[in-house]
């Protein structure tokens, strides 16, 4: 289906969101709280750790527990899994830690000839695998995607500085896809939602950004911290796409017309004229310089430079 | 006294402070052959950057056509049509990744704007790998793995995507495009969170002038014609 950019309306837009912080600070609780009813949100329960969190605060999830990678794959294609709204990977370095076992057990290039884990083609079997996996789980099955990641500070250029823990590349990967990462962190007992990239890896978009205060949670509050999140960004989204969508078309427009417009510019004459209407044009976003560069591609095709004192395109050679 | 600056000549002098423990000698060299524009080959690095930028225009483009290899002259029996297979270069996977992304934009387009810091002129210029539609990408080749690397920030202290988003006002946003040949990693900037332009070249200038021979050089070397 293709649509313009004003027909979208980003009501089921999905994201993914990288939760992270020092242990015990709630991630996981945080991490289960889309959805208004059983089962909207899946977990995917990779280290074990669910039973630390309250019943009460997992009302709308269901919990996927799952010894190897096969059984999540396969639980993967249970009725409750294509109904849940957001999926979460508790943890993503453990994902990795189960793609590697079954790395070792399903692809004996994976090994060295003493048995032992062979990195140079393991990891890279691994790498594909989870591409694939969060892949699967956020375009083909549209869900929004949560990753929970164990984190570390380090220290580096005598600063304290946040690191995701988790072997191989997809720690460096996974940001492509994000839309949202945040630290979750106490500030006097407080915990905050942090988005704000200034010295941790952090990301906002759609208008969520800097450090949002995480409602307490007792028995009487809804884990719902998540939900309004996502409502709100596609809130946003909707009156971005409105505010942008003009410029888009409009850039798009002026880009064509301009690229039809070159195609026929044979001369110094005919650059000029051509010239002359992209300066009379009403630009949007970045087309000015797009159309200028355009022009002046041809025009050194057609050996015409640009007269910096006559300000015209002149043949080669007569430029000044 | 108007003088050019641009992104190149700050990161090449502020990498003489954040390079690797015992690179300071190389740093420090690297940034005055920078200072005194002298043209140098460049390293393996460099050159696998600009291989991979290269690759990425192509496939974005629509030129780039993988080597065939026919195997041996056999031929499929049911067809009959000569048998063989398209081999790709190394990288290809990441450079596919990259060019998805810069498709239709225009490449290597010249951006420039006067500053002026503390009194003083400059020009700030230079070229953007790839400009579309507000955005203003920069592409990135690491040699090294993805597997052995902690990238989240590593731009942030770069003055890059400050001058080219200062030189381009109408771009909202900055995107390093950085692939290992490989997978992606992105990391954008907007104005908003990037560090005014006029603090990189205070930095600069207040250091140089604590090294007049150097500013000598830049002062000559620098300096807008005219």
């Amino acid at each position: 289906m293709i649509q313009h950019g004003y027909e979208m309306d980003f009501s089921k837009q999905t994201f993914g969101v990288i939760l992270y912080g020092a242990p015990g600070v709630g991630k996981t609780t945080l991490a289960m709280s889309d959805g208004n009813n059983g089962g909207d949100t899946l977990l995917i329960d990779l280290e074990h750790g669910i039973g630390r969190t309250n019943p009460l605060h997992r009302m709308n999830c269901n919990i996927l527990s799952a010894g190897t990678y096969e059984e999540v794959l396969k639980d993967l294609e249970t009725p409750e899994a294509k109904a849940a709204k957001t999926i979460v990977i508790d943890t993503a370095g453990s994902l990795v830690d189960y793609l590697k076992d079954w790395v070792m057990r399903t692809r004996p290039e994976s090994k060295t000839k003493r048995g032992e884990w062979y990195p140079l083609k393991g990891a890279a079997i691994v790498n594909q695998e989870i591409a694939r996996f969060v892949n699967r789980i956020k375009n083909v099955m549209g869900k929004n995607v949560v990753y929970i990641f164990h984190a570390e500070e380090q220290e580096k250029d005598g600063e304290l500085v946040w690191r995701l823990r988790c072997e191989g590349k997809f720690k460096n990967t996974v940001w492509t896809g994000i839309d949202f990462g945040c630290l979750i962190d106490m500030h006097g007992g407080k915990r905050i939602a942090d988005f704000d990239p200034n010295d941790k890896p952090a990301k906002g978009c759609h208008g969520i950004e800097g450090k949002i205060e995480i409602p307490k949670l007792d028995e009487t509050t809804k884990n719902d911290f998540l939900q309004k999140l996502f409502e709100t960004a596609r809130k946003n989204m909707q009156a971005e796409n409105a505010a942008v969508t003009e410029r888009i078309n409009t850039y798009n427009k002026i880009i064509q017309s301009v690229k039809e417009m070159v195609e026929g510019v044979g001369d110094a004459d005919s650059a000029n004229a051509c010239m002359a209407v992209i300066g009379e044009m009403e630009h949007a976003l970045t087309s000015k310089k797009e159309c200028g560069k355009i022009l002046n591609d041809k025009c050194k095709t057609l050996g015409l430079r640009f007269d910096h004192q006559t300000r015209a395109y002149v043949p080669d050679g007569d430029a000044k | 006294m108007k003088t050019k600056i641009t992104k190149t000549l700050l990161d090449s002098w502020a990498y003489t402070f954040d390079c690797y423990e015992g690179g300071e000698e190389d740093a420090m060299n690297d940034f005055i052959l920078t200072l005194k524009r002298e043209q140098t080959p460049p390293s393996e690095a460099q050159q696998a950057g600009l291989d991979f930028e290269h690759l990425v225009m192509e496939i974005a483009e629509g030129r780039f056509v993988p080597e065939w290899v026919d195997q041996g002259g056999r031929c499929e029996p049911n067809s009959g049509e000569p048998m063989g297979y398209n081999k790709y270069p190394k990288n290809y996977a990441g450079a596919k990744k990259v060019a998805e992304i810069v498709r239709g934009g225009q490449w290597q387009m010249h951006v420039s704007t006067d500053v002026v810091v503390d009194g003083r002129e400059f020009w700030l210029h230079g070229f953007c790998d790839v400009v579309k539609a507000g955005v203003i990408y920069d592409i990135k080749f690491k040699t090294k793995s993805f597997s052995s690397l902690d990238l989240w920030g590593s731009y942030r202290n770069s003055s890059q995507h400050s001058a080219y988003l200062r030189c381009l006002p109408e771009a909202y946003e900055f995107v390093y495009l950085v692939s290992d040949g490989e997978d992606l990693y992105t990391e954008a900037y907007t104005p908003m969170t990037s560090r005014p332009i006029e603090e990189y070249i205070r930095n600069f200038m207040n250091w140089l002038k604590t090294e007049p021979d150097l500013m000598k050089i830049y002062e000559e070397r620098w300096a807008v014609d005219g």
